[in-house]
């Protein structure tokens, strides 16, 4: 049902540099995904301030990012990106009330109880980010709906998220399309910003044609495409495939990182 | 008018993957020239002309395209000189009604007012297309013959001495292809067509360069080629359906 999407699957490619086995990747990929839902849960729930506790999980993400041959250079890319959405959330949270202050400009005052929440939430989602990123890197996206579907998730649910991946794909061909039309006829998104110009009305009409019709585009050859898969049986679920069974391995790791969890929250 | 509007030395292309798409490619064509570049798929045909344009920069090699290198610096005048028109038209039209996909390119240009219209209105004629009844059409609602007209139109428009035509009868209905056939004949800028159409080959173009695996085993004359049945089939081509009766 799913094709490979290079610009979103990047575990097929570089990113992996050593395929040696090791206790990390010879889980089965649904072990994986729910240990890092786990740790994902854990590191949302610790309550704030509790620096010690996010330092050791922390270094529990270190083995994983180690075992999971993840291109560096890739993962610091991503991280970037989100890193830029994640900032303007958490601008928010540092403009608390309570604790003492210590800045302030007519009404706006930085606190430290507004510090500790920043600094919290801060860790919250890198370490989350992180963890969340090495998953997606070094295991297709094909893979990890499989997994979700073996995990129980509602099919329906796991559909959805299917036909958004898929989505993405269209999305990106059909961009790269018209980018490559528009370049072959001299059209920069770099006049945009040249104030020697006079055309910038004119060339900022054009980008915002170009996105209308891309989401026109996009649209028609999705259900296109959902019509091609409708011809060949597709009844709204995606396919269920034989998984593998949880191992020993895969037992005894649940176990450890559960037993982990509690130790290091209660402590 | 330059005596050898494309010249290329020695371009290689290898994409990120690894797959190479060209190899030491050497290539000369003269003004008014029209040429066809035929080859299986993946023989790197679309890679050769998207270099063409600058859309693909040389990794290896040397591209001169009238008197100017293919480099960063030139390439807003390069793609003023050579007017790629792609396969499939709705990867080139994106602006609403077909007025405003065709007068995208020379806008680039810096064209307005009076110049403007008298470009648009010059290309589009030049294709067939009647300028009061298409002005305002949207151009995803157009057929696929008209969607090619449009596209060619759209790079008439930018004045280009060169044309370069990626498959430019995919897609077409036997009547549409012939129209195109009998518009290309009509038209006097140097002419590259990349094609699996080898009877369009045989009508329109004198030379016919053979790509194979990113490399030019052929350069030379068209009927000669084409009735090589052995040599076109060492090539994964076949020969034409007008030449297989004879």
């Amino acid at each position: 049902m799913l094709l490979h999407i290079p610009l979103i699957d990047t575990c097929d490619r570089k990113s992996s540099k050593d395929d040696r086995p090791n206790i990390w990747t010879n889980l089965t990929v649904h072990t994986r995904l729910l240990c890092v839902f786990l740790l994902v849960f854990a590191i949302a729930l610790t309550p704030m301030g509790r620096w010690g506790t996010w330092a050791v999980y922390g270094v529990i993400t270190l083995p994983i990012l180690y075992w999971s041959h993840v291109d560096l250079q890739i993962l610091g890319k991503r991280m970037a990106i989100e890193s830029a959405f994640m900032s303007v959330i958490l601008l928010g949270t540092l403009f608390r009330d309570g604790g003492e202050v210590v800045w302030q400009w007519e009404g706006i005052r930085i606190t430290t109880q507004g510090l500790i929440v920043l600094g919290s939430v801060s860790i919250r989602a890198l370490l989350s980010l992180l963890l969340l990123n090495i998953l997606t890197i070094s295991i297709s996206v094909p893979l990890l709906l499989q997994a979700l579907v073996t995990l129980r998730m509602p099919p329906l649910l796991v559909s959805i998220l299917a036909s958004m991946y898929r989505y993405m794909g269209v999305l990106t061909n059909e961009f790269n399309a018209m980018r490559r039309a528009a370049t072959a006829r001299n059209f920069a998104p770099r006049h945009l910003c040249d104030r020697k110009r006079d055309d910038r009305p004119w060339q900022r009409q054009v980008l915002g044609n170009m996105l209308g019709m891309l989401f026109i585009r996009t649209y028609d050859r999705g259900d296109r495409i959902y019509q091609a898969m409708l011809a060949r049986g597709y009844q709204g679920v995606p396919t269920i495939h034989e998984s593998a069974a949880m191992g020993w391995r895969d037992r005894i790791a649940l176990g450890c990182l559960i037993l982990l969890i509690l130790f290091i929250s209660k402590s | 008018m330059h005596h050898n509007p494309i010249s290329i030395k020695n371009l290689s292309h290898v994409y990120p993957d690894g797959i190479r798409a060209l190899h030491g490619i050497d290539l000369e064509i003269a003004a008014t020239e029209r040429v066809a570049l035929i080859g299986a798929n993946g023989s790197g045909k679309s890679t050769l002309l998207l270099h063409l344009n600058g859309i693909l920069m040389p990794q290896k090699g040397e591209i001169v395209v009238g008197e100017m290198p293919l480099r960063s610096q030139n390439l807003t005048d390069i793609r003023n000189f050579v007017g790629l028109v792609f396969q499939n038209p709705d990867d080139q039209l994106f602006m609403p009604t077909v007025w405003e996909d065709v007068a995208f390119g020379p806008m680039n240009q810096g064209w307005r007012g009076k110049d403007l219209e008298v470009r648009i209105a010059e290309a589009m004629v030049s294709v067939g297309l009647d300028l009061d009844k298409y002005r305002q059409r949207q151009s995803q609602n157009l057929s696929g013959g008209e969607k090619k007209r449009v596209a060619i139109a759209g790079v008439l428009a930018m004045q280009p001495q060169i044309l370069v035509f990626d498959e430019p009868s995919a897609q077409l209905d036997p009547r549409s292809r012939r129209q195109l056939i009998q518009l290309l004949q009509t038209l006097p800028e140097t002419q590259l067509i990349a094609t699996h159409d080898l009877d369009l080959v045989l009508e329109l173009c004198d030379r016919t360069i053979v790509l194979s695996e990113g490399k030019i085993v052929y350069d030379g004359n068209t009927q000669q080629v084409l009735r090589d049945r052995e040599f076109l089939l060492a090539h994964s081509l076949e020969l034409p359906l007008s030449l297989s009766f004879l």
